[in-house]
């Protein structure tokens, strides 16, 4: 009796494992990789662009990413891009500007300088220009040599060289990044008003500025060319000043996507502002006869004002505001003989 | 051989000429020949001198909207200077292990920034306004220029600096540094310790004759 009450124990007991097992799926085919965790890694590495945000102890941004694959796209278009072509853009551009100097030399004024003169730009007006033009310059070469010293400069220098010169580049691009968007937000305050677009500026770009075709192409204050100019400058120089921010203030809150974004932004600008400055210097000094006084004593010439800015050289007139050589002489402290050997110099 | 130049030998004789130049330009000017005053004073020459040392911080009224833009930059730069060259903390640091043997609160990293950006602002727009100004510029000599260009040289390599990564780097700020302190005594720099002496001295002037300056 003993025995069989024990064995009809063991039976209940063997078909109880019996139904557990006919529970589970069977087990699955033995698997070979010749990579372990392949498949892991490979989603871990979010091949196809997603951002998978994780979870980590460390709470802060992308602390839940461990891989963030639009870094790697990132770093080769910086590689591809920026760094492989802006020298070759901005040596395109001087070499342009070369081949049309040598072409179409010194844009002259009919009838050459008269020494009579006309105020341009006040002394206020100049230092804020030359404060931007200096920290603009200053902020080119440093963020030339972070964006492409790696392969010019290692080669000429070496390793340890380079890498000193570059820290210095990027402290002091950081430190006088800020100073370009205050200079800026004065340029923008004491100029947009003369700079805001009129009728005639279109009649002006159509004819290329006078490059196209002959005769006299009419301009107010500001010609279309000049307007340009200056809203570029404000534009990207906006851009280039807020993308510089974001970068240089990583503790916002901003992640890695957003900061690649704004250094891809502020490379792109900042070169396009050095090419197209470029052509700005050279307009500024060699390419035009008698611009460059407005820079430097704020005055200008009054043919050249007639020649360029015909519009304002009426006003002008009417204002009665045209100073003799003599007087531009004893305003600017220098003797008339000297003032006359400057401009038939200029003239030449 | 250069890091110890710099570190060693120049810099000491750097400092004997800024520290004896400073001290022998003020005793000349404190005991240089002058007429005695036989004159009725007609007011407190120490009131006149006192006042007159706090007045000429604030531009005169009428003078004003023309000097605006000096005064402002000027004010950016001096206190921007000030600070970075007391409160920066390599300076605290460096101040406090080679001259005084206490330190005190340095800026925050963010201070230093500001204030140095402060600085360089200031001094970039004052230079230009003396490039600029047709009067300014007359009036103006190489040793301005020079002593311009040398400040902004030395506050320059400060900030390229900034990381204390490199020794060189910090070897060519040493290096201004200690061609600054050979030329101060010699320049317009001297301002740094004539400013108060002389505003006193015209302020007693005007005041002992009762004139309000």
């Amino acid at each position: 009796m003993r025995i069989q009450t024990l064995l009809l124990l063991l039976c209940l007991a063997l078909l109880q494992f019996q139904a557990y097992a006919a529970d589970r799926p069977p087990p699955a085919p033995g698997m070979v990789s010749t990579v372990p965790g392949a498949d892991l890694w490979r989603e871990v590495r979010q091949r196809d662009g997603m951002i998978i945000d994780g979870i980590s102890q460390v709470k802060g941004v992308d602390t839940g990413v461990l891989i963030n694959a639009q870094g790697d796209k990132w770093a080769r278009f910086r590689i591809n891009n920026p760094v492989k072509h802006a020298p070759t853009v901005i040596i395109a551009v001087v070499l342009v500007l070369l081949l049309f100097y040598v072409i179409r030399g010194k844009v002259g004024i009919e009838g050459g300088l008269s020494g009579r003169m006309v105020l341009r730009f006040t002394d206020f007006e100049r230092i804020l220009h030359w404060t931007l033009a200096i920290v603009f310059l200053f902020l080119a070469i440093t963020g030339l040599v972070l964006l492409v010293g790696r392969p010019l400069l290692i080669p000429l220098f070496g390793k340890s060289a380079f890498s000193m010169l570059a820290s210095a580049s990027k402290e002091s691009h950081n430190l006088f990044g800020p100073i370009f968007l205050v200079s800026l937000l004065m340029m923008l305050y004491s100029f947009a008003r003369r700079n805001i677009y009129e009728k005639g500026d279109l009649t002006w770009l159509l004819k290329g500025g006078g490059f196209i075709g002959k005769g006299h192409v009419s301009g107010g204050f500001f010609n279309m060319g000049e307007k340009s100019w200056y809203w570029l400058v404000i534009l990207v120089g906006l851009v280039i000043s807020i993308s510089g921010l974001i970068l240089v203030s990583p503790n916002f809150g901003q992640g890695r996507v957003i900061m690649g974004i704004s250094h891809v932004v502020h490379v792109l600008g900042a070169i396009i502002l050095m090419a197209v400055s470029i052509g700005h210097m050279y307009m500024g000094s060699i390419g035009t006869e008698g611009s460059s006084e407005a820079m430097k004593s704020g005055y200008v010439d009054i043919n050249w004002v007639e020649a360029h800015h015909d519009r304002w050289a009426k006003e002008c007139h009417q204002k009665d505001q045209v100073i003799s050589a003599e007087e531009f002489a004893r305003l600017q402290g220098t003797s008339l003989d000297r003032a006359n050997v400057e401009a038939t110099e200029q003239a030449k | 051989m250069i890091g110890y130049l710099i570190d060693g030998p120049l810099w000491y004789f750097s400092l004997a000429v800024f520290s004896i130049g400073v001290v022998w330009q003020l005793v000349a000017i404190i005991f240089a020949s002058r007429k005695t005053d036989l004159s009725v004073a007609r007011g407190s020459a120490s009131r006149g001198a006192i006042r007159n040392v706090f007045s000429r911080f604030i531009p005169h009224r009428e003078i004003a909207p023309q000097i605006r833009v000096q005064v402002v930059a000027g004010y950016m730069f001096h206190l921007g200077l000030f600070a970075l060259l007391f409160f920066a903390a390599p300076h605290v640091i460096f101040l406090e292990e080679n001259f005084f043997g206490f330190g005190w609160t340095a800026m925050p990293h963010w201070g230093f920034i500001l204030a140095a950006q402060f600085a360089f602002l200031g001094l970039i727009i004052l230079w230009l306004r003396r490039m600029l100004n047709s009067v300014s510029r007359l009036i103006s000599t190489l040793d301005d220029h020079v002593a311009a260009i040398l400040t902004f040289v030395v506050m320059l390599t400060g900030c390229l600096a900034l990381l204390e990564g490199f020794h060189e780097l910090r070897l060519l700020h040493r290096f201004t540094v200690e061609l600054l302190l050979i030329y101060f005594p010699f320049s317009c720099l001297m301002h740094t310790f004539t400013f108060i002496p002389s505003r006193a001295f015209t302020g007693a002037w005007f005041g002992r004759r009762g004139i309000d300056s």
